[in-house]
């Protein structure tokens, strides 16, 4: 197709305003919506990042302790035998912090006594030999918590010593890249040593660490140093909510000395811990397919005034022999250099926008592979934008020539 | 001559009613964004205590690890909260007009006529400036003293909600209460006091909701009550016990005083940076030098309280804005040069080129203002969406964040938000009007 840029180009540059107004839309919108879509992937990476624990089908249940009367260790341990007694439970523990809350102790681990040597963040969890099957874990290498080793309670125990642990396999990495970590010996702060006596598949404890999430450790050790207590409970698929309901009942109904503050599942503080990363990626996709529509407003509006406008051009050049498709191909190469023009600067702004971001915000730096593709769909759609009124154009009668507008 | 103006402008909106709803939905999408991100920003940045913005100061003591600083990413940085051993004596400066030191403890409320079960509330255990210092208000009764400080006296101070619930709303100053096991008497009801964000706490989430509760800091350490909020340590000695712990390096605790004069601040500073000397000659405090006293302002700066995503979003609803704004010119434009020709007619019959931009600045201003009205709309009910999507908080929850404070429908917020957009509609409407007046009339006459 030989089309004749010349006359097309100047023709635009004799009316160019709102061929700069739609380019400069078109930079706006390229430039948000590669750094959207690029921060938006990056979100949904984060929220589908698998807790490892069977969150689904566990629930927490809190209690405190009202007065010094108040006999938590007991309480604990027949809480415990009711709830292990329950059908439909699969493993029942206690613990002094909830995974997936965010709320929880971490602790830096070392290879060598006295704060020497590498070391590692720990996400604490306090659990007893049923810790393991109440979460849903499983081991990759060692063996579970025997009941001799867990600690018993007492008040004020924060930081009381255990002498084995049990690891995630990103914290066994971590601590001893590529050599095997069972049987190994760290030490805590204080210089205590504690032997890895397993490493299971990686799982969220109740701290977020960053990145990578999975540095946790089980610590046998019964809770209860701020005189309260959390159950956590795993039941069979399909019954959380009917076993949840009734615990609650009998848990409140035991002891008159002890309150329980809530029962959740774990599945609602799953959904809290994802609710930031979800609600930035419904925010920025909605704001992006807003201004992306009002582009392609903005372009099938120029393309309808230029149409209109130039109806009697039209039906001249159908007079003298262009066809339908020359028309439409007019409008439409028309709309590709209004199109490029505006991809061009918005690829330099969209680059601009992702430095920026990437200084001021610590956001990694935008994926090439992202603007190439937002650059293709921005022009698609640009394209079809104008079709519909290049369609129109393109029926416009020779005989329209002859008349006076 | 401006009621002919705006008639001109109906007619014009009703010859082409398809272009105008455009025109006015796209402004009023664009002022919504706006609405909706500037009213959470405006919330999240806001100094709830601007007019102490430069009294009030956060103290800091820098007591951490010589081998690492407490924030890796902000090595800078001291820890937000101190040692209950430099806490305890940093109150014993009278330099400050008020000072307080402060921390969250759980508590267990009974004893209510008629209170069936306890009910855990969230408790701010503080000394008695906190109250006069922050300027709290209270519905009845008031705060406490420094003997009840020293005591500690049985003294407690309920929220506004929780008189509401326990009592129903009624003065219960001068009852007693069961606070974890213990008799409390009520001194003070606080009116409805929510400062967002909780600049004094930023160590918990600081747009939770205030505790419901305040008694006497000394009671925590007289019952061995374990601090609720974040306590981090980095000693080396085991803590096996309460008073290993409040002994340790762990840092539980918040301060904040009120040095109304810079000499004050000055002999604060010198006061400090002594007792720091002093300590590190017994060999505490071995990394640099870093005391430090910051406002309200800066503090919730340095403690990143805004999040990223929320400083994004607002820029991203003036991208938006922007875009929205120059469809609007590109519109305005076409439509006002389609009747060029009129425009000729009436410049040929002597309307002058400032009276063709008046009127075309009238349509442009009404468009500006339905925009700005649809918007209005649009982001009232987008604030109403945003709150939809968190889920609700429930006690024990210092993570979660009350959002419905966040959304509140902040009237200056909105006014802002409308005003600017309004302004910025006309300020996009200027280039049509005065580019439809410059047309030579002669042209579209002739073509006629």
């Amino acid at each position: 197709m030989a089309l004749n840029v010349r006359p097309l180009l100047s023709s635009l540059l004799r009316s160019r305003t709102g061929a700069i107004l739609v380019a400069m839309q078109i930079t706006i919108a390229l430039a948000v919506m590669v750094n959207a879509i690029w921060i938006v992937s990056q979100r949904i990476a984060a929220i589908e990042q698998p807790a490892g624990i069977d969150d689904r089908n566990m629930f927490v249940v809190a209690i405190a302790g009202l007065s010094s009367q108040f006999d938590l260790s007991s309480a604990l341990t027949q809480d415990l035998a009711y709830l292990r007694g329950v059908p439909g439970v699969i493993g029942a523990t206690a613990t002094e912090s909830v995974p997936l809350t965010g709320d929880g102790q971490d602790t830096e681990i070392f290879l060598q006594p006295g704060q020497r040597g590498r070391s590692a963040t720990v996400g604490e969890l306090q659990t007893d030999t049923e810790g393991l099957k109440t979460l849903g874990v499983s081991l990759l290498a060692g063996r579970n918590f025997r009941p001799e080793e867990i600690q018993p309670f007492s008040k004020h125990s924060l930081e009381q010593s255990v002498a084995e642990i049990i690891v995630t396999r990103t914290l066994a990495n971590v601590l001893f890249p590529g050599t095997d970590a069972l049987g190994k010996v760290v030490y805590d702060g204080a210089g205590r040593p504690m032997t890895i006596i397993g490493i299971t598949h990686d799982f969220m404890g109740p701290v977020d660490l960053g990145n990578p999430k999975y540095q946790t450790a089980l610590f046998p050790r019964i809770p209860g140093a701020f005189g309260a207590y959390f159950l956590l409970v795993r039941t069979t698929p399909g019954r959380l909510d009917a076993i949840m309901r009734t615990a609650q009942r009998h848990l409140a109904g035991a002891s008159p000395n002890r309150v329980i503050f809530f029962a959740h599942p774990l599945s609602f503080y799953h959904q809290r811990m994802i609710a930031e990363n979800r609600n930035m990626a419904v925010f920025l996709s909605t704001i992006t397919a807003m201004i992306l529509a009002v582009t392609c407003l903005g372009i099938f509006g120029l393309a309808t005034y230029n149409v209109s406008t130039r109806t009697k051009q039209i039906g001249t050049r159908r007079a003298v022999g262009a066809r339908k498709r020359d028309i439409i191909a007019y409008f439409m190469v028309e709309n590709a250099f209004i199109l490029s023009a505006g991809v061009l600067a918005g690829c330099a702004l969209a680059l601009a926008v992702g430095y920026w971001l990437s200084v001021r915000y610590g956001l990694p730096r935008l994926d090439l592979y992202y603007l190439t593709a937002g650059v293709l769909f921005l022009w698609l759609i640009g394209e079809l934008a104008a079709w519909q009124p290049a369609r129109r154009a393109a029926s416009v009668p020779p005989s329209v020539a002859t008349r006076t507008v | 001559m401006l009621s002919y103006y705006l008639r001109l402008a109906s007619k014009s909106f009703r010859r082409t009613p398809g272009l105008t709803v455009l025109m006015v939905c796209a402004i009023a999408l664009g002022i919504g964004a706006c609405i909706v991100t500037l009213t959470v920003y405006h919330a999240m940045s806001g100094n709830p205590i601007w007019w102490k913005g430069n009294v009030l100061y956060a103290v800091t003591m820098d007591s951490w690890d010589p081998a690492q600083p407490y924030d890796p990413d902000s090595p800078k940085l001291a820890p937000p909260q101190l040692t209950y051993r430099d806490a305890t004596y940093l109150m014993t400066s009278s330099i400050p007009k008020h000072k307080a030191i402060m921390t969250q403890l759980l508590g267990m409320l009974s004893g209510a006529p008629g209170q069936r079960a306890p009910v855990p509330v969230m408790t701010r255990a503080t000394t008695g400036d906190f109250f006069p210092m922050f300027d709290v208000p209270f519905e009845y009764g008031g705060g406490w003293d420094a003997a009840a400080d020293r005591g500690p006296q049985p003294v407690i101070v309920l929220s506004h909600a929780e008189n509401e619930k326990l009592f129903g709303g009624i003065d219960s100053v001068g009852r007693t209460i069961l606070w974890n096991g213990r008799q409390f008497r009520i001194i003070g009801v606080l009116k409805e006091w929510q400062p967002v964000p909780r600049f004094y706490d930023v160590v918990n989430n600081p747009f939770a909701e205030p505790e419901d509760a305040y008694v006497p800091f000394n009671w925590g350490p007289t019952l061995q009550e374990l601090p609720a909020g974040p306590s981090s340590g980095w000693g080396s000695q085991p803590v096996n016990n309460y008073r290993d712990y409040i002994n340790d390096e762990d840092v539980w605790i918040e301060m904040w005083v009120e040095l109304p004069t810079a000499a004050s601040r000055a002999r604060m500073l010198a006061f400090m940076n002594s007792y720091w000397a002093a300590q590190r000659k017994d060999g505490r405090f071995q990394r640099p030098l870093n005391n430090h006293l910051t406002n309200v302002g800066d503090w919730l700066q340095v403690n990143h309280v805004v999040s990223n995503d929320n400083s994004i979003l607002l820029r991203l609803a003036f991208a938006f804005l922007a875009v929205c704004l120059i469809n609007t010119v590109g519109i305005l434009l076409a439509k006002f040069l389609r009747r060029a020709g009129i425009t000729g007619l009436l410049r040929a019959l002597g309307a002058s080129r400032g009276q063709v931009f008046c009127q075309h600045l009238v349509e442009v201003g009404v468009v500006a203002m339905l925009g700005a009205a649809v918007g209005l709309v649009l982001g009232v009910i987008g604030l109403k969406a945003v709150q939809g999507l968190y889920t609700a908080a429930s006690v024990l929850d210092s993570g979660s964040t009350n959002y419905a404070a966040l959304t509140h429908f902040d009237p200056i917020g909105i006014a802002w938000a409308l005003g600017l957009a309004a302004l910025s509609t006309l300020a996009a409407g200027l280039y049509p009007a005065w580019a439809v007046g410059r047309l030579p009339p002669s042209r579209y006459l002739k073509s006629q």
